[in-house]
């Protein structure tokens, strides 16, 4: 069954066309990676699936699960499963990462109509998640991100992930700012997720993150259109030639 | 319009200069004096610097001027959340209803040896009520004339004093209520000899077009520590004016602490002066606005000796139409070097229509001292609100937990650790039921 298809997808942002017409079709279990220069529309893409106030869709159509996804408010997409891992996660002072994830977690559960889980099974929960990506208790009583190092807050990206559960998860260049340990750590994370029933789209620029979290189908996004698709084999055609030959300047 | 209820004022002492308190004594004097000068100066008005954003004269002319109804009989107190916030503390409770202590609603036995609570009318007699009340502490008297009009016509209040090297067992608290139309004019006062401690707690409660007029006047001696936490949410067609005056002694601490959740228009004027080396004075708050209330914090923090440390910090959220003002001044005198005096203020505008007016100065007479103000107007940030909103919390609830998390900095302020989660928890309710 698809999980996601995105049909001629024209977005506006401040007036101007960045996403002229996206065909994207994604079945349950795929990973796909996107990859293009930097400008081409990639994040764009990932902030209209969230949906990010500002981006204007005036052409084409989305179905996530069979629905009508732009019809959905950004916290009802989340709870009907998409979720996005943020390119900068945001430092949100005062608010504690634990606060963060228990009222996420029960909001969420809510919408779907499933029970709240009380602090202790919640807590129990937590730790288990937090474990393998190791986000300590310490970073879990600290304010969200608020003075996580790069790698620190990518974690704390995988670990809402896999709290949450989403059968579509949109890593936005989860690789920047990460050097190589940490990069072998979310991917990791990330691939622990894998699983037949959830989807992800991976977006890059490089493609050294694909060497860790190996995508079933790799596109090439430029200038606010898909120009190639391939298997990941083409993600190495792209590391050698670079994205000249796509029309973008060299970035 | 100032005219008016200067006036009107001055006519209500003439009425009543025979039936207020300490007719027979030094204060009959003293207070003929409080009401020349305030008809001198009259009620402040918007061409002074200090009441350049709060027009008195205006909302006075709706608030009753003229007295509240003295109520004998029974009294229903309201049963709000914010009148049981600090039922679940043991303390000692005095309360005033329409300015007028009741002790059938009170309670406050078996005070520990060194200890007095008294109302005003039973300590007039006493030097140490005298010198409280004579002081004064605005050099150019614009911020004090209402203290003027305070001192003229003042009916009641709550009196404490603390021996020397005695702790209050548990905190007092001061539950104000005005419950029909019309003015209260309340004196507190608070001694603290050296070494004392104590806790003091306020509530103030009030019905529509009701005016309540009050000044605490505090004296800290040697290494005395007063811990204060006010609480006011009142009807918005009330008018709330209030000045604490403190002055501490050597190695004193005065840590105040105000939340405001309700108001019509509000003045709230802190002085503290420094009297002795070392001490250290807190005055904070937090507030939250919404529709036309109108609330303006005024704070002076005289450094008028060396070593002592200050801090003040206001934050606060404005929905509607509000208007927030703060306005502080930090002096240092020149031979009070080794001062740390620090001033911030930061509001949340969370409508186009809500405003704020910050005025944070410094005056600096000395070199060798650390000071700090600064002021912040912002709003929600939209890209925080996404951000929680993609992981699944709905954009009420979002923008609830960025405004709690804004104003916990301040609650964390509040100097008294079951008072403190009382109003962090009355917060958090009243944001859940505000609809901001």
């Amino acid at each position: 069954m698809s999980m996601l298809e995105i049909k001629n997808l024209h977005v506006n942002v401040a007036g101007k066309e960045i996403l002229k017409g996206i065909d994207l079709s994604i079945a349950a279990g795929e990973v796909h990676a996107i990859m293009g220069p930097n400008g081409s529309g990639k994040s764009t893409l990932s902030y209209v699936l969230a949906g990010r106030g500002g981006y204007e869709v005036t052409e084409g159509s989305i179905r996530f699960k069979g629905k009508d996804l732009l019809e959905m408010s950004v916290d009802e997409r989340a709870a009907a499963g998409v979720f996005l891992a943020f390119q900068y996660p945001l430092e949100i002072p005062g608010v504690t990462t634990m606060t963060f994830l228990k009222t996420a977690l029960n909001a969420q559960r809510k919408a779907r109509g499933e029970e709240e889980l009380d602090a202790v099974r919640f807590l129990k929960l937590v730790r288990e998640k937090a474990k393998p990506l190791n986000v300590t208790d310490d970073m879990l009583k600290r304010a969200l991100n608020v003075g996580y190092s790069g790698g620190e807050k990518k974690r704390a990206e995988v670990l809402q992930m896999s709290l949450l559960e989403p059968s579509l998860a949109v890593l936005d260049e989860t690789d920047s700012g990460l050097d190589i340990d940490a990069l072998k750590t979310v991917a990791e994370g990330v691939n622990a997720l894998r699983s037949p029933e959830r989807s992800m789209i991976v977006i890059t620029h490089y493609q050294r993150l694909l060497d860790y979290i190996v995508p079933d189908v790799v596109h090439v996004l430029s200038q606010g259109r898909i120009v190639k698709t391939g298997g990941k084999e083409l993600a190495l055609e792209l590391e050698k030639s670079g994205y000249a030959e796509y029309g973008a300047d060299a970035a | 319009m100032t005219e008016n209820a200067t006036r009107r004022f001055i006519e209500d002492y003439e009425a009543r200069r025979e039936v207020l308190p300490g007719v027979d004594g030094w204060l009959s004097r003293h207070r003929e004096g409080a009401i020349r000068d305030f008809a001198g100066v009259g009620l402040p008005h918007r061409r002074l610097e200090e009441w350049k954003y709060t027009d008195l004269g205006r909302v006075l002319e709706k608030a009753g001027i003229e007295p509240a109804p003295l109520l004998e009989g029974a009294v229903l107190l309201p049963e709000s959340r914010s009148a049981a916030v600090f039922e679940t503390i043991d303390r000692h409770v005095l309360v005033f209803v329409n300015g007028r202590y009741r002790a059938d609603l009170s309670k406050a036995a078996r005070l520990p040896k060194g200890v007095e609570i008294h109302s005003l009318g039973d300590v007039l007699h006493e030097q140490w009520a005298k010198d409280l009340v004579e002081r004064r502490f605005d050099e150019k008297r614009q911020a004090e004339s209402i203290v003027d009009l305070n001192t003229a016509l003042m009916s009641d209040g709550a009196c404490l004093r603390v021996r020397k090297g005695v702790k209050l067992d548990k905190p007092l608290h001061l539950f104000f209520f005005s419950a029909d139309a019309g003015a209260s004019h309340c004196r507190n006062l608070v001694l603290l000899e050296d070494e004392a401690e104590a806790t003091i707690l306020e509530t103030h409660l009030g019905e529509k077009a009701s005016l309540a007029d009050l000044v605490l006047d505090i004296s800290l001696g040697v290494g005395a520590r007063l811990n204060h936490i006010k609480l006011q949410d009142e009807a918005e067609s009330s008018v709330h004016i209030a000045t604490m005056r403190a002055r501490l002694a050597a190695q004193a601490r005065l840590s105040s602490f105000t939340l405001t959740l309700g108001c019509g228009t509000s003045r709230g004027q802190s002085f503290v002066l420094f009297a002795g080396e070392g001490a250290e004075a807190n005055i904070d708050g937090a507030y939250a606005l919404k529709g036309a209330q109108h609330l303006d914090q005024f704070c002076v923090i005289d450094h008028a000796v060396p070593s002592c440390n200050s801090h003040t910090l206001f934050k606060g959220v404005l929905d509607g139409e509000s208007e927030g003002v703060f306005q502080g001044k930090v002096i240092v005198r020149p031979h009070a070097q080794k001062t740390d005096g620090r001033q911030m203020t930061h509001a949340l505008l969370l409508s186009r229509d809500a405003s704020m007016n910050a005025k944070p100065e410094l005056e600096i007479y000395a070199d060798d001292v650390q000071c700090a103000h600064g002021s912040t107007v912002g709003e929600l940030s939209k890209d925080a609100l996404f951000y929680l909103q993609s992981r699944g919390i709905p954009e009420a609830e979002a923008r609830r937990l960025l405004v709690l998390a804004f104003l916990d900095e301040a609650l964390d302020l509040a100097p008294h650790d079951e008072a403190r989660e009382s109003l962090r928890r009355l917060v958090s309710d009243w944001f859940a039921e505000a609809d901001i």
